[in-house]
């Protein structure tokens, strides 16, 4: 049974889209077949962040307004079998989804793949709404500030009431991802930490994914950083997604590591 | 074909129903005072005798008999239509059926049901109970009733009820209790970090303020001299 997994935030540059690709790969990595589709219609940027700009062709507008079909807009990632993405469309804007149009989307595309995973866009507007309306399971990025937090609450509480399963009386399960984590700005204060963000979302944490340079770096090339297996995200996303596929695997980069007198002197910030 | 023919034929049927009747209350014998009030009544709400149905009811009279012919010729002469009538007095009861009018026996449980009636005017509304974190955005009313929150109010909920408001979790964003003006609600949570707090109109916001320390007992909002006092 093919699951919709919405990634959803409220506020925006929280990283939903980086996220996304993240997610999405490490899930095809499992030998999931998985695609990635972007609501942001009128912002695409989940290609750029898969590095698949330039093989754009139809988008899902598209595919809603019956001017292309899902084989034809489906751009297969040509570095993990098994993936593959749905673009959002930059010409046009969110009013041009309509609920229908996405659920016939969704419904075919659960005939091929387990994991349709949705990138919402910010806001918690029609495109939102849209993006979040048919999945059955969320993933609410959330950066360690009370603006975002507050943001992410929001989005929770339409979880709740704007979505098929709500409607049905269903529970959607929702799963807070703490992104741009910096356990030293936590030890001064500067940041909220984790456990507080937990008390007021009260939702389980599937995964803290610390600040890294590697995340813009990874972007910027068009490669999701999930791919990039030495750095401190990386390893966090591949986690997160053992995690949410039912590992058990402990936080890392939660607390602040001790730094000895050497780094202290010479290693600087990272 | 017999069950047919045999309902064409039906002239009449009986049916139970309850019909709204209004009732006439005699708690006085004197036809002078009787019409000096029906005259009165007349000219305050005319539209309301226009050969209106009534019922002639004579339990709060504290007289074996009465000149019932005087009474339903007054109400006749008002606009008024006594169709039966409603007492123990067994004089009273042979008059009317002299007269052609109906007879109802006595309402024994009138008293009961205005003792019931009270009884539920008191007995307040259930509390209204909510499961979860209410978050930000959302917005729930106990409608003459207390509102018991068993999870947090986060920062930019809020809860109203007429009544008290109980959060069994940290209130975070805005309570507003008694809402219809009840001075004596009372907020209760477990944690204050609220945005503001209101009772019976009176409300504080907590810019700048020095919550309390968490104790192992939930802390009481309540009005106090047009104030709020926390403790």
């Amino acid at each position: 049974m093919a699951r919709v997994i919405v990634i959803t935030s409220g506020k925006g540059g929280v990283g939903k889209t980086t996220s996304c690709a993240s997610i999405g790969t490490a899930l095809a990595m499992q030998g999931h077949r998985t695609v990635l589709i972007d609501f942001d219609v009128g912002l695409r940027n989940l290609d750029l962040v898969m590095g698949c700009e330039r093989r754009v062709v139809y988008d899902l507008i598209n595919v809603i307004s019956g001017e292309a079909n899902l084989k034809q807009a489906l751009i297969k990632d040509k570095r993990i079998d098994g993936l593959y993405m749905l673009p959002a469309s930059q010409t046009r804007d969110k009013d041009a989804l309509t609920l229908e149009g996405v659920c016939e989307v969704i419904e075919q595309l659960k005939q091929d793949f387990d994991y349709i995973v949705c990138d919402s866009p910010a806001g918690i507007e029609r495109g939102a709404v849209m993006a979040m309306y048919y999945a059955d399971e969320a993933i609410v990025v959330t950066n360690p500030e009370v603006s975002s937090v507050r943001d992410s609450d929001r989005i929770i509480g339409l979880l709740d009431s704007k979505t098929r399963r709500a409607e049905q009386g269903e529970a959607i399960r929702a799963q807070l991802l703490v992104t741009r984590y910096d356990p030293e700005r936590v030890e001064h204060a500067d940041m909220m930490s984790v456990q507080d963000i937990e008390e007021i979302l009260a939702i389980p944490l599937v995964g803290v994914i610390p600040e890294s340079s590697a995340v813009l770096k990874a972007s910027n090339q068009g490669v999701p950083v999930v791919h990039d297996s030495g750095s401190d995200a990386g390893q966090a996303y591949s986690d997160m997604v053992a995690r949410y596929l039912g590992d058990d695997k402990p936080m890392r980069f939660v607390e602040l590591e001790r730094k000895g007198l050497f780094s202290r002197m010479f290693g600087g910030r990272r | 074909m017999q069950l047919k023919n045999s309902q064409q034929n039906r002239v009449l049927q009986f049916k139970g129903g309850n019909l709204t009747v209004t009732t006439l209350e005699l708690m006085s014998d004197d036809c002078g005072q009787i019409e000096q009030e029906l005259r009165q009544q007349t000219q305050r709400s005319p539209a309301f005798f226009q050969q209106t149905p009534v019922v002639l009811a004579c339990e709060r009279l504290n007289v074996p008999s009465l000149a019932l012919e005087l009474v339903v010729d007054l109400c006749r002469r008002y606009g008024l239509q006594p169709i039966a009538v409603r007492c123990s007095q067994e004089a009273i009861r042979k008059s009317a059926l002299a007269l052609g009018l109906g007879w109802f026996p006595p309402q024994n449980e009138r008293h009961l049901q205005e003792v019931s009636r009270k009884q539920r005017e008191l007995m307040p509304e259930p509390s209204k109970v909510v499961r979860n974190t209410v978050r930000s955005g959302q917005q729930v009313y106990a409608r003459g009733a207390d509102l018991v929150i068993i999870g947090s109010v986060n920062e930019g909920a809020e809860v109203i009820a007429d009544g008290n408001i109980l959060v069994w979790g940290s209130l975070r964003g805005r309570a507003i209790a008694g809402a219809r003006g009840n001075q004596q609600a009372q907020v209760i949570c477990q944690q204050l970090r609220a945005e503001l707090v209101s009772i019976a109109g009176v409300f504080q916001v907590f810019e700048g303020f020095r919550f309390p320390r968490e104790k192992n007992q939930p802390i009481v909002i309540r009005l106090q001299d047009e104030r709020l006092l926390i403790s």
